[in-house]
């Protein structure tokens, strides 16, 4: 009984981390670029899944103008990005340059004929049902729809955790085998 | 500029956090290392002492000194995305 606890918060607990990651990571998309526009948003139960940037705007408000790029994935299906800025914010990506970003992806726009292919970088999911859109971060011209971007700050980041999560975790070992277990066995 | 002030104070807890606790860490295993050397060279004479002065020779070490990278670092790392994400 008390293993299977044990196990289901662990797995729990791994699946929370590796959510959070998914979603905070930095990720590349090849696509094609077909439009840019701003759209007015009011926040609600998704709230959450947008910036709250404060980069010297107002945070009052309960809705605003928000930037998306609109882009199509070499395989035909349509993805798009909302574009804003992080600020000095959660998630750590410093991003000031919403306006500027827009102007670029807005550059590289192609059409189904001539298509011009973009790395999009950007973070955050794409989901219908609670109408989110991955933020994107930064935008490449790429070769073409099989160009393979490798997310080395991902990888970086990952290896990174890792070790922080080895050195504390030997570290911790080493200190229940010396002072906790032989208090436990003394009873 | 709220929110870099929010950002600047949970960064200080947090770190300052991190400071105090690697350097308990980090005294303490030194300690252990005095003492271990002391036990292994079965040294005569008062072990409080050597301990006493290996840890002063210690706290004046560079390797303490580089446990303030622990504040460096992450503001080193803040410029560098600030830098790569908006000017690149």
């Amino acid at each position: 009984m008390w293993y299977y606890i044990k196990w289901t918060i662990w797995l729990l607990l791994i699946a929370m981390i590796g959510t959070f990651l998914h979603y905070t990571l930095p990720r590349n998309d090849v696509v094609r670029i077909t439009d840019t526009y701003e759209k007015r948003v009011d926040f609600g139960d998704n709230s959450i899944f947008w910036a709250n940037s404060n980069t010297g705007e107002s945070t009052e408000v309960t809705g605003r103008d928000v930037f998306f790029i609109q882009a199509f994935r070499p395989n035909g299906n349509p993805i798009i990005y909302r574009n804003e800025d992080t600020g000095w914010g959660w998630p750590p990506y410093f991003k000031f340059n919403t306006s500027n970003l827009q102007a670029h992806a807005t550059d590289l726009q192609s059409s189904e004929d001539a298509p011009r292919w973009v790395a999009v970088k950007k973070y955050g999911w794409r989901m219908q049902y609670l109408s989110i859109y991955p933020n994107a971060i930064s935008v490449k011209l790429v070769d073409g729809p099989d160009t393979r971007v490798i997310p080395w700050i991902s990888i970086s980041i990952l290896v990174v955790l890792g070790c922080i999560w080895l050195a504390i975790w030997s570290r911790w070992r080493k200190f229940r085998a010396k002072r906790i277990d032989p208090l436990l066995d003394g009873e | 500029m709220f929110a870099l002030a929010r950002l600047v104070l949970i960064l200080f807890v947090v770190l300052t956090i991190v400071y105090v606790s690697l350097s308990l860490y980090s005294r303490a295993v030194r300690r252990d290392k005095l003492e271990a050397e002391w036990d292994e060279e079965g040294q005569s004479g008062d072990r409080e002492a050597f301990v006493r002065d290996g840890l002063e020779d210690y706290d004046q070490s560079l390797r303490r000194k580089l446990i303030l990278g622990v504040y460096v670092v992450p503001i080193l790392l803040i410029g560098t995305i600030i830098y790569f994400t908006n000017y690149n």
